[in-house]
């Protein structure tokens, strides 16, 4: 039971990070039509600096607060300096793969920098809260405080992200210019800012992932790879296009890889992945949540 | 008044527009007739910038548009309603309409309930189904909130791309006279696209006829209408 109970809350406070992870996806590829492969290269960049500021005598929220930013900051970069550039410029039969090449060569440099930078060696990176198993009145829970936290943190802002979708005109403008630009413009709303809104967004929200899933990982210019992968994978079994999706995605693969981590072995969780995926598309094609091809519900 | 001079609009090595030059003028309904492939959706599409022109300028009030953003064109009170009932079926109904006025929330907060109410008093059928998703309506209520989105956002001119396609007669007269009555009551110009010329004609003031892109007749409405011969030649009836 209590085994069971671990994986449960494990997978939980995983999935809350991938969830993160996948909505920051989601949010670029519907605003942009890119898929950013260098999402958790921004996050790894940002979470060095958080690093860098903590070794530097700074409190743990300082660097926290710093790198969100900069995770925004950066999202919003790429967006001004790369993609708008090369979306002006390519006339080409390529254009579809262009940002994918370009969003591989940004987590490159991303990658090189901060070996250059914070020499590659490995670091490890501090919990603001306790992460060992957390006891209420003598009993150890099947979690820790920090996952509480993790798990704390993700909800506030799955709910302020809706919130802001929903019941906001900034989201509304946001949404329409995801799903039909031509009409967002002449309805007079700025698309190419609403664009760099979502790369900011989308930003933070994977640096924030980063700060909560480093401590696991550690820091290396690598250490985020496979927190992409899972982002991913969780984003296409969520549907792509659907920000709900995404976030069921990303608690979906938590779960299933915190059980197989638990019950099988380790060895076994990218075959679980591969499945998840397979399995979901094989039942439903267009994701969880997405809407079928040539019409997006 | 909106003035169109020596505007030529290419797409690759087609050309769409060639040297079109006339005037709507302020508060009048404009027509432009012609058969399909004419460049009628072209003209528009130039006006609000969703296509850059070679050459020409187009001016309203005197302030030059080419070079323009759509965005900045809409903000300026030009709105257009473009080809085929363009709504985001993935928004409801009042989110729809909402869009249109999202970029007057902060000076005109207290207008945008009123011009929304305004806009389900034109169509009823709106209000009736403001929490429906715009891809469940049929076509003509689908048309009707591509109007109202043009609308809530008080345009001075209107540009209309077949408000007709695809709609009952019933339907199509009810969105003309909806066009009419705001013409006359609140100064609106309106540069109305239409296949059927009559229609167009009937309501219209002044009607540019255009044909393989250039124009082949620009004159008043009535004129246009009783001369039998332009019509045959150039519309096939
Ligand atoms: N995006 C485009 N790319 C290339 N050529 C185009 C494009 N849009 C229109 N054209 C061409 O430009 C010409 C004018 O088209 P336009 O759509 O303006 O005609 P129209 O008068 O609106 O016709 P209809 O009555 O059928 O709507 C046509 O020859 C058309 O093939
Ligand atoms: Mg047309």
């Amino acid at each position: 039971m209590n085994t069971f109970l671990t994986a449960l809350f494990n997978g939980t406070s995983r999935g809350a990070i991938f969830a993160l992870v996948a909505l920051g996806l989601v949010l670029v590829w519907r605003g942009s039509g890119v898929v950013n492969f260098a999402q958790m290269g921004q996050a790894m960049f940002t979470t060095y600096i958080a690093s860098t500021l903590i070794a530097h005598g700074n409190s743990y929220w300082i660097a926290f607060i710093v790198a969100l930013i900069a995770g925004a900051l950066l999202g919003g970069a790429v967006d001004l300096f790369v993609m708008r550039p090369l979306h002006k410029h390519s006339h080409s039969s390529l254009n579809a793969t262009i940002p994918i090449i370009a969003s591989l060569g940004i987590l490159g440099v991303l990658q090189a920098a901060a070996g250059m930078f914070w020499a590659g060696e490995e670091r490890g990176f501090p919990t603001p809260v306790n992460s060992l198993g957390l006891s209420i009145s003598g009993k150890v829970m099947p979690f820790t405080a920090f996952d509480l936290f993790v798990v704390g943190v993700v909800l506030v802002v799955l709910v302020l992200t809706t919130i802001f979708f929903t019941r906001t005109g900034m989201g509304l403008a946001m949404r329409a210019s995801a799903l039909n630009e031509e009409v967002a413009r002449l309805s007079g709303i700025k698309v190419h800012y609403m664009k760099v809104l979502s790369w900011m967004i989308s930003g933070a929200a994977s640096s924030l992932a980063g700060l909560l899933v480093t401590p696991a990982t550690n820091l290396s210019p690598n250490s985020l790879d496979l927190i992409l992968i899972i982002g991913f994978t969780a984003a296409v079994v969520g549907g792509l296009d659907s920000l709900p999706g995404a976030v069921i995605g990303g608690f979906a693969l938590g779960l299933v890889i915190s059980f197989v981590n638990v019950y099988l072995t380790p060895e076994n969780v990218f075959l679980a992945i591969l499945l998840t995926l397979v399995l979901v598309l094989i039942v439903r094609p267009q994701g969880i949540m997405g809407s079928k091809v040539g019409r997006r519900v | 008044m909106l003035k169109v001079s020596q505007l030529s609009t290419h797409y690759g090595s087609v050309k769409a527009l060639h040297n079109v030059s006339f005037t709507a003028e302020q508060g009048k309904i404009t027509t432009v007739i012609g058969a399909n492939g004419a460049g009628k959706s072209t003209l528009l599409r130039t006006i609000s910038a969703l296509v850059k022109p070679e050459s020409g300028s187009i001016t309203w009030k005197g302030r030059e548009l080419v070079g323009a953003s759509p965005e900045s064109i809409v903000r300026s009170g030009v709105a257009h309603v473009p080809e085929g009932h363009a709504v985001i079926s993935q928004l409801t109904v009042e989110e729809n309409i909402k869009l249109g006025s999202l970029f007057r929330r902060r000076k005109f907060a207290s207008d945008i309930s009123q011009a929304t109410k305004e806009m389900f008093d034109l169509f009823p059928r709106l209000q009736e189904r403001r929490t429906q998703l715009a891809g469940s309506l049929s076509g003509g209520e689908r048309q009707m909130l591509a109007i109202s989105r043009a609308l809530v956002s008080r345009p001075e001119v209107l540009l209309l791309d077949e408000p007709s396609l695809g709609l009952a007669p019933l339907v199509v007269e009810q969105i003309i006279q909806s066009i009419n009555d705001l013409c006359r009551k609140t100064g609106l110009t309106v540069l109305l696209v239409e296949q059927n010329a009559n229609t167009a004609l009937s309501v219209a003031d002044h009607g540019v006829l255009l044909a393989l892109g250039e124009v082949a007749a620009d004159r008043p409405a009535a004129e246009l209408m009783a001369d039998t011969a332009l019509r045959a030649a150039y519309l096939g009836y």
